[in-house]
């Protein structure tokens, strides 16, 4: 600290008070560290703000309910292991765990197959309408899901797959795909078409082409994508608020909700901020695992 | 194994562009077959169709005795190997090799043993666990090449294949490209730029441009008698010079240029038919920079010319003398299709000349010849080429004739 304040001190003169200001690097590297105290002391704030209200979440799931009210800042005396084990159990969020994992899994399949080959076809075939498919996939990012969302729910009824999982895994595949598709297909346009040429060469046909050799050259944008999707899915509560009515098959969010009612009822609120702490594991990890993919899936959609 | 005719065969792509114009070639059972071409000459679209990557607008291909316009690639019992080598990246060596082969449902054992001999002969056995990413680009080259033998197809295409390869592999890589064809014998057809490529590996050389054949002969052939200015410039580095002169009879025939003045054998007369008509005319003369010879060293019937050395190349076993002469540069269409070719390739480092024309002897390295200097330069006459001014056809090429008699069919 001593010797950095020492230092700050000797440069202080050179610049203002110095003969010339002829060089620049001093003074552009001087620019560059305040915008990076700057754009530091922006982000500390912001990881503040974002992680206090998780790890305090994380730290409530461990206390006992008399401690979350009398002394909110502390550690809790002893974990209370057992908030998960009621929460899992008896507020059935082990049930909606399940939901959730049955229908975010069975929509990410069928988003990652369906946007895989619509992006391949569009992105590697000169057709009439080729352009007109690729700009109906981007229009429907910008479609808003509130504006959907009463005819949604008649669709949905009508072809009986209300309150089922099919149901809400198709609607969840419906309203990944735009991003997934217009991802992958800039995705797919940089793999080297010589290699597909190859596989037809070597006696695959188109569909063989697609799945033996260019679906396992896209891993890496599947993946990208797939986070994406996942995580847009496990967060999804408008949706199966307005299309799984049944309290059995609850997802995760919905299931949330209802606790956070019924749990308030009865002033559990420990195990309240388990079943808060269970439904946050999944993304965590997902962002831990993949932060790089994260990173550079992030980019990618920006640019390209 | 089999022979590849084609007929006729165009290819238009959509808006228009020609890229393959009524292309008609027949290449023999076993043959080693070279498309070589400056760049967009149409090349590559020739064997892609061959292929069966790009349609054919018109005509028809042959291989066998199939006609092949209407079949998927997968059915015409080719191996391709392209300039990038398009290997899957995802699986090793040896599922690189095999891909081909179980995609044809071929039992466990043989292609094992397909494998097998394919590494061996091309020394990928102790990489066969290995990804690609993780080969040079010479061993990968390798692989690309294995893929292409473990089919045992009737022919094999290869799309540049040594491009992407530094000077010294693909030195050595030619080598044994040639030794694997003397070894397989499967006819293949071969996409280059780089005309010694060409001359080393073909058996016969075809040398394209804007999609049309110019030429289709051996290597030697081509050299010593191209049918027009085009392939005369393409073919041989460094390449043939050029001047417009005046065809003359005084003491003997003889062509007068820029104050030089070289007889003409008379046998060459007699021999190139039609070129006494051309005595009092006008024709492009091209002399290969190995017809000249220092005139200390050369045979004493040459003819002689006395120039001045502006700029020398001694590679060791020879020197090449560079030269003006007092002459403008040939402007045909054919000579300006090559000096595109040449500035594309951003080679292009031609001095400002003026109103002279550069020219370039090979001469013995025991010369003396020092920049600056005067050389009497001796020159094989007999080897004189000899054009015509318009249509740029070599004169009293026999292929020349009819290619003449097939543009005013045209016209």
């Amino acid at each position: 600290m001593a010797t950095k304040i020492a230092e700050t001190q000797v440069r202080e003169p050179r610049g203002p008070r110095g003969p010339v200001r002829r060089e620049s690097a001093p003074v552009a590297r001087r620019g560059d560290r305040a915008a990076g105290v700057f754009s530091h002391t922006f982000l500390l704030v912001w990881a503040v703000l974002v992680t206090l209200p998780l790890a305090w979440a994380v730290v409530s799931s461990l206390k006992t309910d008399r401690e979350i009210f009398v002394s909110p800042w502390r550690l809790p005396a002893s974990p209370q292991w057992e908030n998960f084990v009621r929460a899992w159990n008896e507020a059935s969020i082990g049930r909606y765990f399940f939901n959730s994992v049955v229908v975010v899994g069975g929509g990410l399949v069928l988003t990652m197959l369906l946007s895989a080959m619509v992006a391949y076809v569009i992105a590697r075939f000169e057709f009439p309408g080729n352009r007109l498919i690729y700009y109906l996939f981007v229009g429907g990012l910008t479609f808003p899901l509130f504006l959907a969302l009463v005819p949604l729910f008649f669709v949905v009824r009508n072809v009986g797959l209300l309150g089922t999982y099919p149901g809400l895994i198709i609607v969840y595949t419906a309203y990944s795909m735009p991003f997934s598709v217009f991802f992958l297909v800039a995705f797919f346009r940089t793999l080297p078409t010589a290699i597909a040429e190859a596989a037809l060469i070597d006696g695959c046909s188109h569909t063989g082409v697609f799945f033996r050799v260019m679906l396992p050259m896209a891993r890496p944008g599947l993946i990208s994508v797939g986070i994406f999707d996942f995580l847009g899915m496990w967060n999804q509560y408008l949706l199966p608020l307005v299309l799984m009515p049944d309290e059995n098959r609850y997802v995760l969010a919905q299931g949330l909700a209802a606790l956070a009612v019924n749990q308030g009822y009865r002033s559990d609120w420990s195990a309240l901020f388990a079943g808060l702490t269970i439904a946050m594991l999944p993304v965590l990890v997902v962002y831990i695992v993949f932060q790089r993919r994260v990173q550079s899936g992030l980019r990618t959609g920006a640019l390209r | 194994m089999a022979q590849i005719v084609l007929d006729s065969v165009d290819k238009v792509f959509p808006g228009g562009v020609t890229a393959v114009d009524n292309l008609s070639l027949g290449i023999n059972d076993g043959e080693f077959m070279v498309f070589v071409g400056p760049s967009g000459c149409g090349k590559s679209t020739a064997l892609r169709m061959i292929a069966g990557l790009e349609d054919i607008s018109r005509g028809a291909i042959t291989i066998g005795e199939r006609v092949v316009n209407d079949l998927p690639p997968k059915d015409r019992d080719i191996a391709m190997v392209f300039q990038n080598y398009a290997l899957y990246p995802h699986m090793t060596v040896e599922q690189n090799l095999a891909f081909g082969l179980q995609l044809r449902k071929m039992p466990k054992s043989e292609i094992k043993r397909r494998v097998g001999e394919a590494a061996k002969m091309l020394g990928l056995e102790q990489y066969l666990g290995r990804k690609p990413a993780a080969l040079s680009g010479g061993q990968r080259q390798r692989v690309a090449m294995g893929r292409a033998i473990v089919r045992e197809p009737q022919a094999f295409l290869m799309d540049e294949p040594l491009s992407n390869l530094d000077a010294k592999l693909r030195v050595s890589m030619r080598a044994s490209l040639a030794q694997l064809h003397e070894r397989l014998g499967v006819t293949t057809v071969y996409v280059t730029h780089d005309q010694i490529e060409a001359m080393t590996l073909g058996d016969r050389v075809a040398v394209l441009r804007e999609g049309k054949l110019q030429q289709v002969d051996t290597p030697q052939n081509l050299f010593d008698s191209p049918v027009n200015l085009f392939v005369a410039g393409f073919i041989g580095s460094p390449a043939m010079n050029f001047v417009e002169a005046e065809l003359v009879r005084e003491d003997g025939p003889a062509v007068a240029f820029a104050g030089q003045k070289l007889p003409v054998p008379e046998e060459s007369i007699t021999a190139k038919e039609g070129l006494d008509s051309y005595f009092g005319r006008r024709v492009i003369v091209g002399i290969r920079p190995s017809d000249f010879e220092d005139g200390t060293l050369a045979d004493s019937g040459w003819a002689r010319m006395s120039v001045t050395a502006d700029v020398t190349e001694e590679l060791g076993s020879e020197i090449n003398v560079i030269f003006m002469i007092d002459a403008p540069p040939v402007e045909h269409k054919d000579t300006s299709d090559l000096a595109h070719d040449v500035a594309d390739e951003e080679e292009a480092a031609i001095p400002l000349a003026g109103n002279q024309s550069i020219w370039t002897a090979r001469v013995n390295a025991r010369s003396r010849v020092r920049p600056g200097e005067r050389i009497n330069l001796a020159v094989d006459t007999r080897n004189l080429h000899f054009f015509d001014t318009d249509s740029g056809l070599a004169i009293g090429h026999p292929e020349a004739a009819q290619v003449a008699a097939a543009a005013t069919a045209e016209a």
